[in-house]
């Protein structure tokens, strides 16, 4: 990351723009799994008449390609933020009112995002409308990456909070921040391995997946809203940002939860179709995400 | 201020309920992970429960010296 980031400090975007674009197409072309599974995908969303009009190809290698190239161009924009050159950086929002109002309330979240799209264009949004967001990574180096992001900008609100499935650090941390008022986000497209019997299965672009249950579980036992929120981009630089709100924050009865927090992620994993179907390039699960090997 | 046994019959009351245990699979020396199968949401569910029934704050601190029914009994006894 520091690498990257000095690369992108001496070298320049043009520069960098020509490395990433080599290095993804490196990859595409050495991917053969990679680009099975893109191809899959990508013929889900051929498959509605919207995701067709997004994509505007055939479900084939070159659109395969252009999902590469597009995850090569947020990748650029995530080191211009990295690196403290983002300045220029354009937004257009969307349902930033639900951000504001729980801001007049005081009132802390869970933000619920994913693979789609750029986040770190999000951290940068956040920073700037000066909102306290954390951000929960299933990885052990969350101490590492607060000390580099503090390196690299020091005035950034944005934390890791390091996540064990099992840790109980973890949900307490969430629960401390969400009362103090502050928003925590989780990308809640992946089930974790510890996540086993936590997760909904629900239809995604026509076909059954997992989908983690534990950002919503969590919300109904805290009894806080939670947000969707997604950044796209549009061109360098410059992004297309949706908030929504799933739910304002119901605690759900015992018995009711269950039902509670499948909706949740059920209604979840519609939006996300919802999105990709607009923005079919920027789906950035390179991994055979519906297990379409396994059951081949 | 209530007695360890009063504190036990809340807490095995609320592990009935929120949890669906049986009285069978209750005893003070039961570990809440090992036996009772308890996850860290579970952990915040039962915290949210019982910061309800007693006004008591937990931190997560104070949830590491506690692995058993008994040992949320005791932490309860010495706070209420």
């Amino acid at each position: 990351m520091r690498i990257t980031v000095a690369c992108y400090r001496t070298l320049g975007r043009r520069v960098c723009g020509v490395l990433i674009d080599a290095i993804v197409a490196y990859f595409f072309l050495t991917d053969s799994a990679g680009r099975r599974a893109s191809i899959r995908y990508l013929r889900r969303v051929h498959a509605t008449r919207a995701g067709r009009r997004a994509l505007g190809r055939s479900a084939g290698t070159w659109a395969s390609f252009l999902r590469y190239r597009a995850f090569g161009r947020a990748m650029l924009d995530r080191l211009a933020i990295w690196a403290g050159k983002a300045q220029d950086f354009e937004y257009r929002v969307q349902g930033n009112e639900y951000c504001d109002r729980l801001a007049e309330a005081g009132r802390g979240g869970i933000v619920v995002g994913a693979h789609l799209g750029n986040f770190d264009a999000l951290r940068l949004l956040a920073e700037r409308q000066q909102r306290i967001v954390h951000a929960l990574m299933f990885t052990a180096h969350a101490e590492r990456i607060n000390r580099i992001l503090d390196e690299l900008s020091p005035d950034v609100e944005l934390r890791m909070i390091e996540s064990d499935p099992n840790s109980l650090k973890a949900v307490f941390e969430i629960r401390e921040r969400v009362q103090r008022g502050e928003l925590v986000s989780i990308l809640a497209d992946r089930a974790q391995p510890g996540e086993v019997g936590r997760t909904t299965e629900t239809v995604f672009l026509g076909t059954p997946v997992e989908i983690p249950q534990s950002p919503f579980l969590l919300a109904g036992l805290l009894g806080c809203p939670v947000l969707l929120m997604l950044a796209f981009q549009t061109g360098p630089g410059r992004y297309d940002v949706f908030t929504e709100q799933l739910t304002e924050g119901v605690q759900f009865p015992r018995e009711e939860r269950e039902k509670g927090v499948s909706e949740l992620s059920t209604a979840f994993a519609a939006r996300l179709e919802h999105y990709c179907e607009r923005y079919p390039y920027q789906w950035f699960n390179f991994y055979d995400y519906w297990g379409d090997d396994k059951s081949s | 201020m209530p007695s360890t046994d009063e504190i036990y019959k809340w807490v095995a009351e609320v592990l009935k309920q929120q949890f669906h245990f049986r009285d069978a699979d209750l005893r003070p020396q039961a570990s809440l992970i090992d036996d009772l199968d308890l996850d860290s949401i579970d952990a915040i569910d039962l915290t949210v429960r019982l910061e309800e029934k007693t006004g008591l704050a937990f931190k997560e601190e104070d949830l590491k010296a506690i692995h058993t029914i008994q040992d949320v009994v005791d932490f309860l006894h010495a706070r209420l």
